[in-house]
């Protein structure tokens, strides 16, 4: 497998503290990977990064073998590369489908003059685009809701109103911050089926998130942070035994001095 | 009711009581509200596509209103050229002036787009005062001339009223076709979360550079055309009041809804009139009406409907 995401010697530090150092790792085509770790190791700081929402003071960030580094949002985005928002973003006064329109990326090829001027090749586009949102929205089951505004969805609508948003965009990675923190009990499974069918769809995923089941459950790989360290990576089932990552967590092994930077 | 029905006829009457006003009243003083209301209702539309859609808080919009009205009048009584030429003129010096001092700032905070926008009408009104070559200072430059076409004078308020009402009528479908379509949907999504759009793909930057000069073009021709209708300019035209007044109509209304801003462009111009039976309280009325309006209808008419809108879709949803 090759990777579609390769993050090499990534550091960022804020004000003199180092919130990410000299992290590597990979995120395979085709894979859904876990990103975990104790709050404040850096998880953030790097997704930030990846994203083009920080800047980063060392490193490489190359997706598709197409360097990204320092891109800006809206480029890294175009690239291939959406992310999410751990306080879900969407936009509140829009009903589902026009907030998915907003995400629509074949629109881009298109000039202002068609978009004004509602020109033949813009309305084809156009229909093609609410056709597409109808699907994903049904994909992740907020059909009922289609025509209300997106503020009266429950918290974990919006992160899946959100999620369908990101993949209107055509993205080669979705990077997910805690798409189901937050999120009723009752409907993690809903968001683990809908990321393992568009991961099916050929969508690799990474995803940071506190739920270890969740994580257990969805992911190929794990990566572990610490202290703005990348500390090790494995199947679930290796981290899970490894005991630097129960020391990392709970700190049960040898004392160690916790200074967490806050990431965030 | 169908909106898909409904909405043209609206507008088809709507158009039709506009267009007979000068044949209803011959009242220089009507007509000279209404004049005053539709190039009003025009640069209030402006503003709230800056505001209401890219949610940019522009105090520019006075200086462009200001720059507008003296380019026209320069292009009339300096060079000699016709009042259509004016307004063009005027459109064309704030677009250049719209883009020079747009991409300079489009990338700041809001609050620091407040303060140079601010900053940028108030030394529009320095310079309207003190280049006294140019703008005659304090004097101002009286005797526009009533513009004419084809050897047709708009010389009565009758004749200038048509003139407004086009500009007006144009202005406004032009920006209502901007605000139903992509551009409308993306400026829109700007101003509720930059981030998000960004993270999206799409650079906000030139989508509110745009706004920001459309916006400009369109208030500095409706400056230019109010100027003709006073027939005379002098940096009384830069004052706040103008400011005021737009901003007036845009809160009132509900920044970012376009019918709502053209409801209470009307209301705002008719109802100090309105009042003026009662000419010792009038003002005192007026001032009641808008701080009640803001304190039942913080949003405006338009987001006071919206909210209602959304409490009893989720009293349904419950």
């Amino acid at each position: 497998m090759s990777a579609i995401l390769r993050v090499s010697g990534l550091s960022k530090a804020f004000r003199g503290v180092h919130a990410v150092q000299d992290a590597s790792f990979d995120v395979e085509l085709g894979s859904i990977t876990g990103l975990i770790g104790p709050n404040g190791s850096g998880k953030s700081t790097a997704i930030d990064c990846v994203s083009g929402f920080q800047r980063l003071d060392a490193g490489r960030i190359v997706l598709n073998g197409e360097t990204i580094t320092n891109l800006s949002p809206a480029t890294v985005a175009r690239a291939g590369l959406v992310r999410t928002f751990q306080n879900v973003r969407v936009y509140d006064s829009y009903n589902l489908v026009d907030n998915l329109l907003v995400a629509e990326a074949p629109f881009r090829g298109l000039s202002w003059y068609d978009a004004l001027m509602r020109t033949r090749a813009f309305r084809d586009t156009r229909s093609a685009a609410e056709d597409r949102a109808r699907r994903l929205i049904d994909h992740v089951g907020l059909t009922p809701l289609i025509d209300a505004p997106a503020t009266v969805l429950s918290y974990g609508q919006k992160k899946l109103l959100a999620f369908a948003a990101a993949m209107m965009t055509h993205p080669k990675l979705i990077v997910l911050d805690e798409p189901v923190a937050g999120v009723n009990p009752n409907r993690i499974n809903d968001v683990a089926a809908t990321l393992r069918k568009a991961n099916e769809g050929g969508v690799s995923l990474l995803i940071v998130e506190h739920n270890v089941e969740f994580i257990n459950d969805l992911c190929d790989k794990v990566i572990v942070f610490d202290q703005g360290r990348k500390l090790t990576e494995g199947t679930p089932a290796e981290v899970h035994s490894d005991p630097r990552v129960l020391d990392a967590y709970l700190g049960i092994a040898p004392v160690q001095q916790h200074a967490q930077p806050e990431a965030t | 009711m169908s909106r898909s029905r409904t909405l043209p006829a609206a507008v088809a009457a709507a158009i039709a009581i506009l267009l007979g006003i000068p044949l209803l009243t011959h009242s220089n003083y009507v007509l000279g509200i209404a004049i005053s209301g539709l190039i009003f209702l025009a640069a209030a539309a402006a503003l709230n596509l800056v505001y209401g859609y890219a949610g940019l808080l522009s105090f520019a919009q006075l200086g462009f209103w200001g720059v507008g009205g003296y380019c026209s009048a320069l292009a009339v009584m300096d060079f000699g050229r016709s009042f259509w030429e004016g307004v063009l003129f005027a459109g064309a010096v704030n677009l250049v002036l719209a883009v020079a001092i747009g991409v300079a700032i489009i990338r700041t905070t809001r609050h620091a787009f407040v303060v140079v926008t601010l900053t940028f009408a108030l030394l529009a009104n320095l310079i309207a005062r003190d280049w006294v070559d140019v703008t005659r200072g304090p004097l101002g430059i009286p005797g526009l001339p009533a513009p004419s076409l084809f050897g047709f004078a708009f010389n009565s308020s009758e004749r200038f009223y048509y003139v407004a009402l086009i500009f007006t009528l144009a202005a406004l479908a032009f920006l209502y076709c901007l605000k139903t379509s992509r551009i409308g949907l993306v400026l829109k999504a700007i101003k509720q979360n930059e981030q998000l759009v960004e993270s999206q793909g799409i650079s906000a930057a030139p989508y509110k550079l745009a706004a920001f000069v459309i916006a400009a073009v369109i208030t500095g021709m409706a400056g230019a055309i109010y100027a003709f209708h006073l027939k005379v300019i002098d940096p009384s035209f830069l004052d706040f009041y103008y400011m005021q007044t737009f901003l007036i109509i845009v809160i009132i209304a509900g920044a970012g809804s376009f019918w709502a801003v053209v409801l209470a462009g009307t209301v705002m111009v008719v109802l100090p009139e309105a009042l003026r039976f009662s000419d010792e309280l009038r003002m005192v009325i007026y001032g009641v009406i808008l701080v009640a309006a803001m304190m039942f209808m913080p949003r405006g008419i338009a987001g006071w409907m919206e909210d209602r809108r959304i409490a009893m879709l989720r009293k349904a949803l419950r």
